[in-house]
């Protein structure tokens, strides 16, 4: 399984991938923009991605847009400080498959990730 | 902004001390309010605010409290780079979170984040600047609340 991770903060990329930490996963990329994750999807067609939204340039929501364009059957978690549930929804009606708030708690993490694996 | 939208942000610092799972509290002392000068710390994440409100949120914080949270985060040793990271990071947090009450229409800029106090960040003259203060592990923070 491979994993993108998508965040400006490169201590919440590690975090993630800490996290997720599993035999299952068995390559992971990071990309600290929008830009950057989507070439790197376009190139590997990650089978997860987790999907930050406040981001210097392409916004969260702008990549997700391109991921599903490349892939509309793309696994996108989107994890966002955006506590709101107009953005929530917006995500998920874009096409991400979740969505969590930061902070992140680590056990909702790997039960979002469980979910959007088994699905 | 006014003293009862001060709370949603202390609910914000409350969860967040609360997800690194320390086992010690975090302590929230009364909000002030200071208008002639900010007391920034070592690192400050600066987040711009425009929309429903205009001005910036602030989490400024020395490093010894950034490199215990790191520790928490199973992040170690910590360069000068990361602390940058995670103040900024902790801004956006706790800006971003406020949205649960202030709805979509409060836009948060990505981070700015100034060291030493030293910021070209334009903080707005309108408006008052709350000053959250914030003890963790014996450690003080600040989060700045400038809107108007």
């Amino acid at each position: 399984m491979k994993l993108l991770i998508v965040d400006d903060s490169s201590v919440v990329r590690r975090a993630i991938e800490r996290d997720l930490e599993s035999g299952e996963i068995k390559e992971v990329d990071q990309a600290a923009t929008g830009e950057e994750a989507v070439k790197l999807y376009a190139a590997k067609l990650h089978d997860v991605v987790t999907l930050d939204i406040t981001m210097p340039g392409m916004d969260g929501l702008t990549c997700l847009d391109k991921i599903i364009g490349i892939n509309p059957e793309a696994r996108v978690l989107v994890i966002s400080a955006l506590r709101d549930k107009a953005t929530a929804i917006d995500a998920i009606k874009r096409g991400a498959s979740g969505f969590l708030c930061k902070p992140i708690n680590p056990s909702e993490l790997r039960e979002a990730f469980q979910l959007l694996i088994e699905d | 902004m006014d003293d009862q939208d001060i709370q949603v942000f202390i609910t914000g610092v409350r969860r967040y001390f609360d997800s690194l799972r320390a086992g010690e509290k975090v302590v929230i002392e009364p909000p002030f309010i200071k208008d002639d000068e900010r007391p920034l710390l070592e690192y400050t994440g600066i987040i711009g605010i425009s929309g429903k409100a205009h001005g910036a949120v602030c989490f400024t914080a020395n490093g010894l409290m950034l490199k215990n949270i790191l520790g928490f985060l199973h992040e170690s040793p910590s360069s000068r780079e990361m602390l940058c990271d995670l103040v900024g990071e902790i801004a956006n947090t706790l800006s971003g979170n406020a949205r649960e009450e202030f709805g979509s229409d409060f836009l948060i800029s990505v981070p700015v984040v100034a060291t030493e106090g030293n910021s070209s960040f334009r903080f707005p003259e309108e408006g008052r600047n709350y000053v959250i203060p914030i003890i963790w592990q014996s450690e003080k923070a600040y989060l700045l609340v400038c809107l108007h």
